[in-house]
């Protein structure tokens, strides 16, 4: 790609379409950051019905964070693979990274309906709406990466392949999934663990 | 313009740095069920640990460790409104209990 045509640079001397996504994730932050303090609020409060510590399996979702994690690997390993020119071992990796993603929203869907068989519904108390809108809200940011992961590897089925350049940029996607991951870290410790 | 990046981490180290969260995450895991035993300090420790695992993520597979320090001011001024608001909300709920 020319100089002429390349995405301009700010006074910053960061790349504006960089800078834009990660003021992107900057507002998810916020918006995880607020569906956190609520689910907090309600947290260890008495309520009436089942209580998530007795639904919750926590060797499945210790087996679905390790496979969110790992697909984290394998994002960065695509990346990687697309700095170095190796357009096969980028489509290998990306559609690993969607893969295992969509075996973590498997995992979530399950669990869910256990949860739901198990009398923990969304309607049944307050806490257990904001439990399921903070995990379900997470759930839907996986589902769109898983997208966009597909949508990246059917662009790189073409014969122009992928670039770090310009269109729909890889390094963007993998930021996102990245966030997808980090937002799961912190999830599965205040809501699982603690 | 253009931007001088530090050069990033090889595919052998992206390996590493996975398995450390891999088992950074069963520990949390094992802290878990041992929860008994390591008494009070659990929680502080589930929260090191997820602290941990979020700055590994964020700075060497998000690449912030090698980004310009304006990205990085912008992804921790996310970070510190969020925790503001949270710290603010607790604090509220804790008053709330006490009156």
């Amino acid at each position: 790609m020319s100089d002429s045509q390349s995405y301009p640079h700010e006074d910053t001397g960061v790349e504006t379409r960089k800078l834009g996504m990660w003021v992107f994730l900057s507002t998810e932050i916020l918006f995880f950051g607020t569906l956190i303090t609520t689910f907090m609020i309600f947290k260890g409060r008495d309520f009436p019905g089942i209580k998530l510590s007795d639904v919750y399996d926590i060797p499945f979702t210790s087996v679905s964070s390790f496979i969110l994690l790992m697909s984290s690997l394998t994002m960065v390993l695509a990346h990687n693979a697309l700095e170095n020119g190796d357009q096969e071992k980028t489509r290998v990796w990306l559609l690993s990274t969607a893969m295992l993603g969509a075996v973590f929203l498997a995992g979530q869907i399950y669990e869910f309906t256990e949860f739901y068989h198990k009398g923990f519904e969304l309607s049944s108390n307050i806490f257990s709406s904001t439990f399921y809108v903070l995990t379900g809200f997470h759930g839907l940011h996986v589902f769109i990466g898983v997208v966009l992961l597909i949508a990246l590897w059917g662009i790189g089925q073409r014969q122009n392949g992928l670039s770090l350049d310009g269109g729909m940029n890889l390094e963007f996607v993998a930021l996102y999934w990245h966030f997808v991951d980090i937002v799961w870290i912190v999830l599965f410790t205040v809501v699982y663990l603690i | 313009m253009t931007v001088d990046h530090k050069p990033h981490p090889k595919p052998v180290q992206y390996v590493q740095i996975a398995l450390v969260l891999g088992v950074l995450t069963a520990v949390e895991v094992v802290l878990y069920y041992t929860e008994d035993t390591v008494g009070v300090f659990t929680n502080p420790l589930l929260i090191i640990l997820a602290v941990g695992k979020f700055v590994i993520v964020v700075g060497w597979f998000m690449h912030l460790k090698f980004e310009d320090p304006l990205i990085n001011k912008f992804f921790t001024g996310g970070m510190i409104l969020a925790l503001i608001l949270f710290a603010i909300v607790m604090f509220e709920r804790a008053a709330a209990n006490f009156i």
